[in-house]
């Protein structure tokens, strides 16, 4: 929980960066100074606002992205799951190979194919991101059904008259919430990564909604001419934010609290 | 379920998942050879589908997916002929054809490449087997003597600097780290040329004007792959040095040198290959990034080419090579793997 | 989508690409593919060592889909492989080449005669004659292979031989522009049967046949010996494709290419070096808002007032383009015959904010404008990916903001923008020096509204239709430039669009290597392999080499 708290707060300090700036092209390419600590972009905006709030959008499209891919895991995990507990074998392994085809593909080529069937637009970038990484949900929530139904408690609570789909709802919620919330958290930098990836091939996320990734891309121009801030500072801050993102992970992972 | 050693530990931030997908239950060799052969033309087949079947659903108008803007240079009524033209047939027809002409030979016409899809991989699989191949025989010696070396000195400094380098470069996207290089070599220091892979002079492939050209995207390719290598090799150094065998050696004065080579870093080599296998749709990630930004000619900045201009038929015989190669290197993966622990093959997946 | 197995869509989509032959001068889109830099100005003698100045390199945006003219290739004629009856001068003038003359016209308008000049061969080595321009043409406007040429020629009725050396061609109706599509390139009849030859087999009876192609990378043109015409000096002439406009540039400063297109922001460097020589060229390519008629703030017309005149249009070329550019006002360039100064405007933001006042525009505290509860606000659109086009957009947002108009730029695919196009406003570019009706006709006509890209604002005017029509049709010259000139003034009445700016093209040549390039006067939207100071490339000397 602490964790999910600490990315809202990190969205609400990059709102503080202004993607609405106009653009001023006697301005352009200005390289970092005290007005403009990023400097500015081919068309005189000031890249450290359009960097802060393109990193939101990247940070909101990793949120969500890694948010749908759970629940999209989480069902399949859990209808396989209590399948193959219940003599839908056949549907459990059908589940299964989904996830085998899923996980057998290049996820950026799978991305970039959804992209180019949808469309580039936000949703797009998420659907593409969700529809390749719900697969390790998917076997987590498999598992730890399995080992639930194996621990025989739910078979008790049956046989004690309860239920059983608000046995395993409960202990579904129990046992396997905390894990599912982990694994999310954890799939937030792959997203965001992912998504940088599409935009950067110009399969993402168009300028007026610019992500870290689309600045990136811009960036290629000003390089060859030998302006070097448009692409190595917003580049930098992509790179601070994936470890932002993974070292608050790995606090939430249970078993390295112990570690130094 | 089998897990190679040291792949948990490569942090969450590559581009794509970690787990190795495809389940072992029986047999030896033989057996998941042929199982996973078996499983191959129908993930391909089902993969091929599924895109056609997105494709009919696709908004996109495959008129203007090839003119581009230049579709504004076009008279109106023409387009709206062309596109009386272009009825639709079904998903599963299509898929049918074109799997019936794939078998033949015939992969069909790219629209993007203006050529055959035959020709487009024939033309371009080399350049990226080469790209990739170079950057594989750079990183993994690299990695082998880096996490070599911060395996068997636990505590050094190359030790303590490792782990929180790997995780910069894995948060590094390669494109950026491209791009930082062209800045740094190419425009500044002038060394190198910013992308391609011939000069224009050059009147057909001349070595040496490749290698100058292959030098940043091979690099940078390298540097992108480095962080499994080293991960891997470092904590299958470490725990081979912990096991007992390195203990009763190390007992009867066997020497430290000696000891090391046969019994931390030979055993480090397997999950090498097992990583390897593993990772080959990360290879084919980076591979596409990076040919993008270099303008290599390969065939993974074609698959971003032919996406863009809804080439079809070039999509759907990249996605088939893409899990080949997967399906492939899981295997190989799984061989490897059971070289090492031949009980792997008689556990439940 | 449709997988090309077909071999009619194989027609359809090489059609289709050829378009592509021309690269607008749309900036960093992709990637480019292909080329490279190499140190040292290795400029002539390749590795055959001919003589200096005989080999050439040049980089240029964008690749033709094909070399085929049938398909598209050099729309506009000077395709250095292909040839036409007749060809355009640098003047804009049609002058013949495989004709021995201009055509007689009959006195309705409907039939025009051409006869062809003797000995002239293909490639391939076979002869021209009547057969091979009679196959040209109907595989041009064959519907089947939906050539983009088909649309300069919707008036052809029929092609017909005469005899070995004599073509006639028959109008549905009278079309003044006719002899301006006659510089389609002629290729053998042989080499369209069964369907045209694909780009690394075209033939043509130029100064220069196609020695080497890869796609993606480059095209090497070599003299042809046995042309009919004077042999080029300069005789090896390869084209390397690079689509980003600053890696193109990285190639010009590195000194590796010979000659280039070049965004005017990376002129300043080369400038300096000294080695080049900067050539640059007005062009006929404008730029446009397009104002949807019926939304509800685009579509008024005090609000299209407003725009037109006070955005600054030289601000907006010396900012987003540059420098690279100069004001428009309308489709039909200056150069012109056809050009009317009815539609320039000054620029004067206070008569703006006036009109905007008097149609009850009113400024509100935070500067913008509203009427009756609808603020003044719109969306403009324009292609994702676009460069010159973004920042268009963004300096039109900029200077609307000044008037308290708010413009709110949204990046799109273009198949997110056409079904948008009833709704929202769009940055749009097109435009020839050559052919007012093909400029005009299919933008304002009403019965193009929403026809492909065709009249995307959907603006519909009879006095527009009226005068449009008696262009297309008018014998007569004068009645032709006043059926043009009227339409101007129609487009400055309504202003269903507002136009920005033509934009420049700029290329530099290495300085003391070649003179006798020219450029044409004013260059099209269009403009690849065959725009730029190697528009006339087979005409070059060499100048002695100075080292």
């Amino acid at each position: 929980m602490l964790a999910v708290c600490l990315l809202v707060l990190l969205v609400l300090v990059l709102d503080l960066g202004q993607a609405g700036e106009r653009a001023d092209f006697g301005r352009a390419y200005l390289p970092p100074s005290l007005d403009h600590p990023f400097g500015t972009d081919h068309a005189g905006r000031d890249l450290l606002g359009r960097s802060l709030s393109g990193a939101r959008v990247s940070l909101l499209v990793g949120l969500v992205a890694a948010a749908v891919s759970s629940i999209v895991g989480v069902v399949v995990g859990a209808v396989a799951g209590m399948a193959a507990g219940r003599g839908g074998g056949w549907l459990d392994a059908a589940l299964m190979r989904l996830v085998d085809a899923v996980n057998a593909l290049p996820h950026l080529v799978l991305g970039i194919v959804i992209v180019a069937l949808l469309g580039p637009s936000l949703s797009s970038v998420v659907i593409s991101v969700a529809l390749t990484h719900w697969t390790t949900t998917a076997r987590l929530v498999r598992a730890e059904l399995l080992a639930l139904e194996r621990a025989g408690f739910v078979e008790a609570a049956v046989g004690a008259g309860a239920n059983r789909w608000w046995v395993l709802r409960q202990h579904l919620l129990a046992h396997v919430l905390g894990r599912v919330l982990l694994a999310s958290v954890l799939m937030v930098p792959h997203a965001i990564m992912h998504e940088s990836a599409l935009s950067f091939l110009g399969l993402g996320l168009p300028d007026d909604r610019a992500s870290l990734g689309t600045i990136i891309e811009q960036s290629r121009s000003a390089v060859l001419a030998g302006h070097w801030w448009p692409a190595v500072l917003p580049g930098l801050l992509l790179v601070a934010l994936s470890l932002l993102v993974f070292t608050v992970a790995e606090r939430l992972r249970p078993e390295s609290r112990g570690r130094a | 379920m089998v897990e190679p050693p040291g792949v948990d530990h490569d942090g969450a931030l590559g581009l794509t998942r970690r787990r190795r997908s495809v389940p072992i239950r029986t047999g030896g060799p033989g057996a998941l050879v042929a199982r996973r052969l078996v499983l191959l033309p129908v993930l391909a087949g089902v993969v091929t589908l599924v895109m056609f079947l997105l494709a009919q659903r696709s908004p996109f108008d495959p008129v203007l997916a090839v003119l581009g803007e230049r579709a504004l240079t076009l008279d109106g009524p023409t387009l709206e002929a062309m596109r009386a033209r272009l009825e639709d047939t079904s998903a599963v027809q299509q898929w049918l054809t074109w799997w019936g002409n794939a078998l033949t030979g015939d992969l069909g016409y790219s629209t993007s490449q203006r050529t055959s899809v035959g020709t487009v991989l024939a033309q371009r699989l080399p350049w990226t087997i080469g790209l990739v191949s170079a950057s594989l025989l750079v990183s993994i010696p690299l990695g082998v003597a880096l996490g070599g070396w911060a395996g068997t000195h636990p505590g050094s400094l190359v030790d303590r600097v490792i782990g929180p380098g790997m995780l910069s470069v894995q948060a590094a996207p390669p494109f950026w780290l491209g791009l930082v290089a062209v800045w740094v070599f190419a425009v500044t220091l002038g060394w190198l040329p910013t992308g391609g892979a011939t000069s224009p002079q050059a009147s057909g492939v001349e070595l040496l004007d490749v290698l100058r050209h292959a030098v940043l995207p091979v690099l940078v390719l390298a540097l992108a792959h480095l962080p499994w290598f080293v991960l891997v090799v470092r904590d299958a150094t470490r725990d081979a040095l912990a096991g007992a065998p390195v203990h009763a050696a190390w007992a009867r004065g066997i020497p430290r040198r000696r000891l090391l080579r046969s019994h931390a870093v030979r055993p480090a080599l397997l999950p090498l290959v097992t990583v390897l296998g593993v990772r080959v749709p990360e290879l084919i990630t980076g591979a596409v990034l990076v040919e993008t930004v270099f303008s290599w000619p390969g065939i993974a900045s074609a698959t971003v080419d032919s996406a863009l201009r809804l080439d079809f038929a070039l999509l759907a015989a990249l996605t088939v090579l893409t899990t080949v190669l997967v399906v492939l290197g899981n295997l190989a993966a799984d061989l490897a793997y059971r070289l090492v622990d031949p009980r792997v093959g008689q556990r439940d997946g | 989508m449709r997988i090309t197995r077909d071999k009619r869509l194989r027609h359809l989509t090489l059609g289709l690409g050829v378009v592509l032959a021309a690269t607008a001068c749309t900036d960093p889109t992709q990637p480019g593919s292909g080329g490279s830099t190499e140190g040292g100005s290795a400029t002539q003698g390749g590795p055959s060592g001919s003589e200096a100045g005989s080999e050439v390199v040049i980089a240029t945006g964008g690749e033709p889909d094909s070399f085929n003219p049938v398909l598209g290739y050099a729309r506009w004629g000077d395709g250095k492989l292909v040839e036409g009856l007749v060809r355009l001068t640098a003047d804009l003038e049609p002058e013949p080449l495989l004709a021995t003359g201009m055509p007689e016209v009959s006195a309705d308008g409907l039939t025009y005669t051409f006869s062809l000049r003797d000995g002239v061969t293909f490639h391939d080595g076979s002869s021209l004659d009547a057969q091979d321009v009679v196959a040209t043409y109907e595989a041009a406007i064959d519907p089947e292979l939906a050539s983009p040429v088909a649309a300069d020629l919707t008036a052809l009725e029929d092609v017909e031989a005469v005899d070995e050396s004599t073509v006639e061609f028959t109008l549905s109706e009278p079309q003044s522009s006719f002899v301006t599509a006659t510089v389609l390139g002629i290729v053998p009849s042989e080499s369209l049967d069964p369907e045209p030859a694909a780009s690394g087999d075209v033939v043509g009876t130029g100064p220069y046949a196609l020695a080497d192609y890869r796609s993606g990378d480059r095209v090497v043109l070599e003299g042809y010996d046995d042309y009919w015409g004077e042999q080029p000096q300069v005789q090896r002439a390869t084209f390397v494709f690079v689509e980003d406009d600053a890696a193109r540039a990285a190639r010009v400063a590195s000194g590796e290419v010979d000659g280039a297109l070049l965004p005017a922001q990376a002129l300043g460097r080369v400038e300096e070096g000294g080695d080049y020589e900067v050539v640059r060229r007005d062009s006929a390519d404008f730029r446009a808002l397009v104002l949807p008629e019926s939304h509800p703030v685009a579509g008024d017309a005090a609000i299209r007032e407003a725009l037109n005149r006070g955005l600054d249009r030289q601000a907006l070329v010396d900012g987003a383009l540059a420098g690279a550019g100069r004001p428009a006002f309308g489709p039909i360039p200056p150069e012109a015959t056809e050009y009317s100064e009815a539609v320039e405007v000054e620029t004067d933001a206070g008569a703006a904010a006036q009109v905007l006042d008097e149609a009850g525009w009113a400024e509100q505290a935070d500067g913008t404008r509203a009427r009756d509860g609808q603020a003044a606000r719109f969306t403009l659109m324009y292609p994702a990916g676009d460069t010159l086009r973004q920042n268009i957009a963004l300096a039109v947002q900029s200077q609307a903001a000044e008037l308290g108009i708010e413009v709110e730029p949204e990046a799109l695919s273009w198949e997110a923008i056409e079904p948008r196009m009833r709704e929202d406003a769009l940055v749009y570019g097109s435009g020839n020096p050559y052919n007012a009706d093909l400029s005009t006709y299919p933008l304002f006509h009403s019965s193009r509204a929403f026809q492909g890209f065709d009249n995307p604002g959907g603006y519909a005017s009879d006095a527009m239709d009226a005068a449009l029509e008696q262009g297309r049709s008018a014998m007569d010259e004068g009645e032709r430039v006043q059926a043009y000139r009227q339409v101007q003034e129609e487009l400055a009445d309504d202003l269903p669009w507002v136009f920005l700016a033509y934009v420049g093209h700029d290329y530099v040549i290495r300085a003391d290597a070649w003179s006798g390039y020219d450029v044409p006067l004013v260059e099209p939207h269009e403009h690849g392999l065959q725009g730029g100071p190697w528009w006339n490339l087979p005409a070059w000397t060499t100048t002695a080499p100075s080292d």
